[in-house]
């Protein structure tokens, strides 16, 4: 019997992960990777709740599919601003974008 | 039957995401990512979602995943393996992410679940025809505010990246 605590659990190992990703990597592509990774932990979240606490209904799951179009156009803009800057700066680290800092 | 099947999904999931966070070459994280996204698709299936499974294959790993190898490819040059992938708040950044895996989960250890919810309906119901006749019914305007927010997204990213003619290089 597979309880909401084991979904939960999973989610915030999944959330600390993908935390852990974006605050260590360097490379902007590794913390939008991590970032995707947050977003399953949400989605996760969701669909366990759903399922849980209104058996007939699917409004988690309605969420969990907004939360992915949502996910998927934030990805597409954020790798486009990262090869914007990588075509005007020649690097991808987070750490050496400090163009704004001034 | 149905735990088993949950405990090798999450080892999935959380073998492929430590591997992902802690690859050197970002092109072997996106593969795990990938595997990790799988895993959660199979997650979806256990929870009786399986348009939502399938939905996750297709744009997740199907789209998300294959858009940013082909970033990684498009700025290959600099992202080898040789160049530290890490900063130096690794420790850091470390205990507060597990401070807050310790957190969720000891709330949810201290949390009485059994007198607030009845439990999940076992019955293995396909919901894919409700969620769509919620999506045309209760559902269809911000529905449709996603429809303009993904062209939107895609012309954006049009315009952010297509080069000027005029200050070619």
């Amino acid at each position: 019997m597979i309880t909401l605590g084991h979904y939960i659990v999973l989610s915030a190992i999944l959330f600390g992960i993908g935390v852990f990703g974006i605050l260590t990597r360097r490379n902007a592509i590794g913390i939008l990777m991590s970032l995707e990774l947050i977003f399953n932990a949400v989605n996760i979240n969701m669909v366990a709740f759903s399922k849980f606490l209104t058996p007939e209904g699917v409004y988690g799951e309605l969420f969990a599919i907004f939360i992915i179009a949502v996910a998927a156009a934030e990805s597409v803009l954020g790798l486009a601003i990262i090869l914007a800057i990588y075509r005007n700066k020649q690097t991808v680290n987070a750490d050496e974008m400090n163009i704004m800092k001034y | 039957m149905s735990l088993a099947i949950f405990y090798l999904m999450a080892f999935l999931i959380v073998a492929a995401a430590v591997l992902m966070v802690t690859s050197r070459n970002i092109f072997h994280s996106a593969l795990y990512l990938a595997a990790a996204l799988f895993g959660v698709a199979g997650i979806f299936v256990l929870l009786n979602s399986y348009f939502l499974a399938g939905i996750q294959v297709l744009i997740y790993i199907g789209a998300v995943v294959v858009l940013t190898i082909f970033v990684i490819n498009l700025t290959r040059k600099i992202t080898g393996s040789e160049i530290p992938q890490f900063n130096k708040q690794i420790i850091p950044s470390f205990i507060v992410s597990l401070l807050g895996i310790i957190l969720i989960v000891l709330v949810v250890l201290k949390t009485d679940w059994f007198h607030r919810i009845q439990g999940g309906s076992s019955a293995a119901v396909d919901n894919t025809a409700i969620i769509g006749r919620q999506f045309l019914t209760d559902f269809v305007i911000p529905f449709e505010i996603v429809s303009v927010l993904l062209l939107a997204a895609l012309i954006g990213a049009i315009v952010l990246v297509a080069r000027d003619r005029g200050d070619e290089k």
